[in-house]
């Protein structure tokens, strides 16, 4: 699990031992995960961390990282000697508006300063068609270490019908953390958040982080004419072994992942220079057995529209917008049978809009929209939730300072930093905008201050 | 009567030749300045334009009139060291409207700028570059 989600986990340890899987997915998605911009990627490719990342940072790509992406990490100066490591490093201040009662694990009610993660990575290319991104993680609030992120993937570029086209396979550990656009739940804004915030609500969809880390899947793309993207693929659950070995822990096992699991990608995709747009679809089917010893299982068909818009112009100033719905229908066989749901079928809705601006790829501001609405059930959302009600909603503004990263920039290409503050406002939580919890906690209460220093080498 | 005429007959030719000098200055100025932006947005990713500063492609710096495939630290794909190219105006022009026209098999992943009217600010900008 991404150290970044750890205090959404244990906000949500009751629910899921009731609950089971649903909130086992939604127990991974409290919080943003934390983005990734490696500087081995631009010493490997000669460019500036701008080249490839909106702002000269974090994940959100630009046309020229969506092709480095698609094309394996593998794009080069040309030049060998290059070693494929880089670090990073996440250090915050985060206040809620009333304290938490009871305090986060291993931290203070409120005003908690932490080092968020420490991160090493393998990124980059590790032969002429084989480029890796795999992640291992400290957790400084959680106080363990564990795999992180992992796309490990073969690229391969031909023409068909006299076009450029990229066939490709990716083996990683998160249904979504291979896709190349800015608008898919691993990749989208908030780039970086609170561990020891209230992230997006307490349910989530078993796209949006459900699976991360505790699965491993292989899946088959392709990239026509640097305009049509499609991937297909499949996932299987880790054993509970293998994720002890990886740091994971076993206590923390979401069950064994059915063997119909199908992942799809289709999108659509223009780089004019001085603008670019992405547009698609995608799904996420599979069913979970949250005991693996007993029988009973519940299914989730996720699907999920997306589109983002960026326009580029000479660099000076960039803006983006991106959105993406995902649609979840939940068939909760064994919920039902152990009392954890009371209804066999539900829904889990996601919506998501962000839109950024960069002056001179170092000075940023985002603004960020979220909805989750769900089907009520009075007994799968019990314990922390108003109504049976999965309902959250909320805004998030961000301002961040990227000095670095550019051609002529301090370091380059070894340091980059951001500094941010961001800001999360509530309208609702967990069902309800006063009360959600039964204590008499209101949504605002949750709001949070977010101050983040950022640095990767 | 003579000499005064000499004299100031030519002014207003002078006058004009000098506010067409200016003019002239003044568009090739106005076209740098475009130039500059497009190079910003369709080359700087790949391309610096300072002296001995390769990225994935070789400075731009000094590349009116250059030989190709002859900056010192850059990589260059085997077609275009075997193009025998000059960077001559006309060349370039070419290149950068369709770059694996003028050279098959050449690693530029660039699809080619359309517009004459950029390409020439462009190249009126790289000229700058010595």
């Amino acid at each position: 699990m991404h150290p970044i989600l750890s205090g959404g986990k244990t906000r949500l340890s009751v629910i899921r031992h009731t609950a089971g899987l649903v909130l086992a997915a939604a127990g991974f998605l409290a919080t943003a995960p934390a983005a990734h911009a490696v500087p081995s990627f631009a010493r490997q490719t000669g460019q500036e961390c701008a080249a490839c990342h909106i702002g000269a940072y974090g994940p959100q790509l630009t046309p020229y990282g969506v092709k480095f992406k698609i094309g394996g990490y593998t794009d080069s100066d040309g030049k060998g000697g290059k070693v494929p490591l880089s670090g990073m490093v996440v250090a915050s201040f985060t206040r809620t508006a009333k304290s938490q009662d009871p305090a986060p694990d291993k931290s203070s009610p409120n005003n908690n300063h932490s080092l968020d993660e420490a991160s090493v990575f393998l990124a980059g290319r590790l032969s002429d068609k084989i480029g890796a991104f795999v992640q291992a993680t400290y957790d400084g609030i959680g106080q363990r270490t564990s795999i992180d992120q992992a796309d490990v993937r073969f690229a391969h570029t031909t023409e068909v019908a006299g076009k450029e086209t990229v066939f490709g396979v990716s083996v990683n550990n998160n249904p979504g953390v291979q896709d190349p656009f800015n608008s898919m739940p691993v990749w989208s804004f908030p780039y970086t958040a609170s561990a020891l915030g209230f992230g997006q609500g307490g349910a989530g969809t078993l796209i949006n982080g459900g699976l991360e880390q505790r699965v491993t899947g292989v899946s088959a793309y392709t990239f026509w004419n640097n305009m049509v993207y499609a991937e297909l693929g499949t996932y299987r659950s880790l054993t509970p072994t293998m994720q002890s070995r990886l740091g994971l822990g076993k206590g923390d096992d979401m069950g064994r992942l059915g063997g119909n699991t199908a992942y799809w990608r289709l999108a659509v995709f223009q780089d004019l220079k001085k603008q670019a747009f992405n547009a698609g679809i995608f799904g996420l089917n599979s069913s979970l057995q949250p005991d693996r010893s007993t029988p009973g299982s519940n299914k989730f068909n996720d699907l999920g529209v997306d589109a983002s818009y960026q326009f580029l112009g000479t660099r000076e100033h960039v803006a983006t917008v991106n959105t993406s719905y995902i649609r979840e229908r939940q068939t909760r066989n064994q919920l039902v049978a152990t009392d954890g749901a009371d209804n066999l079928k539900g829904r889990l809705n996601e919506f998501k809009l962000n839109a950024s601006y960069h002056y001179m790829q170092t000075w940023g501001a985002t603004v960020g929209r979220f909805v989750t609405h769900g089907t009520a059930d009075a007994t799968l959302y019990s314990d922390g939730f108003a109504n049976g009600s999965p309902n959250t909603s909320g805004y998030i503004l961000q301002a961040d300072w990227t000095p670095w990263g550019k051609e002529n920039s301090w370091g380059a290409p070894w340091a980059n930093v951001r500094l941010g503050a961001q800001y999360t406002m509530y309208n609702k939580y967990n069902g309800a905008k006063t009360n959600y919890d039964g204590n008499g906690r209101d949504a605002k209460d949750n709001n949070t201050l977010f101050l983040f220093a950022w640095t990767s080498f | 009567m003579t000499m005064i005429s000499r004299a100031v007959l030519p002014l207003p030719l002078l006058l004009a030749a000098a506010a067409s000098s200016l003019s002239f200055q003044a568009c090739a100025a106005a076209d740098v300045e475009k130039g500059k932006d497009v190079f910003a947005t369709e080359c700087a990713e790949c391309h610096s334009v300072r002296e001995g500063k390769n990225k994935k492609g070789p400075s731009l710096f000094g590349v009116v009139g250059r030989k190709a495939a002859t900056v010192a630290d850059a990589s260059y794909s085997d077609a275009l060291k075997a193009s025998g190219i000059t960077w001559t105006p006309d060349k370039i022009d070419a290149y950068v409207t369709a770059p694996k026209k003028v050279v098959p098999g050449g690693k530029m992943k660039y699809d080619g700028l359309a517009s004459a009217a950029e390409r020439a600010e462009l190249l009126a900008y790289l000229a700058t570059l010595k």
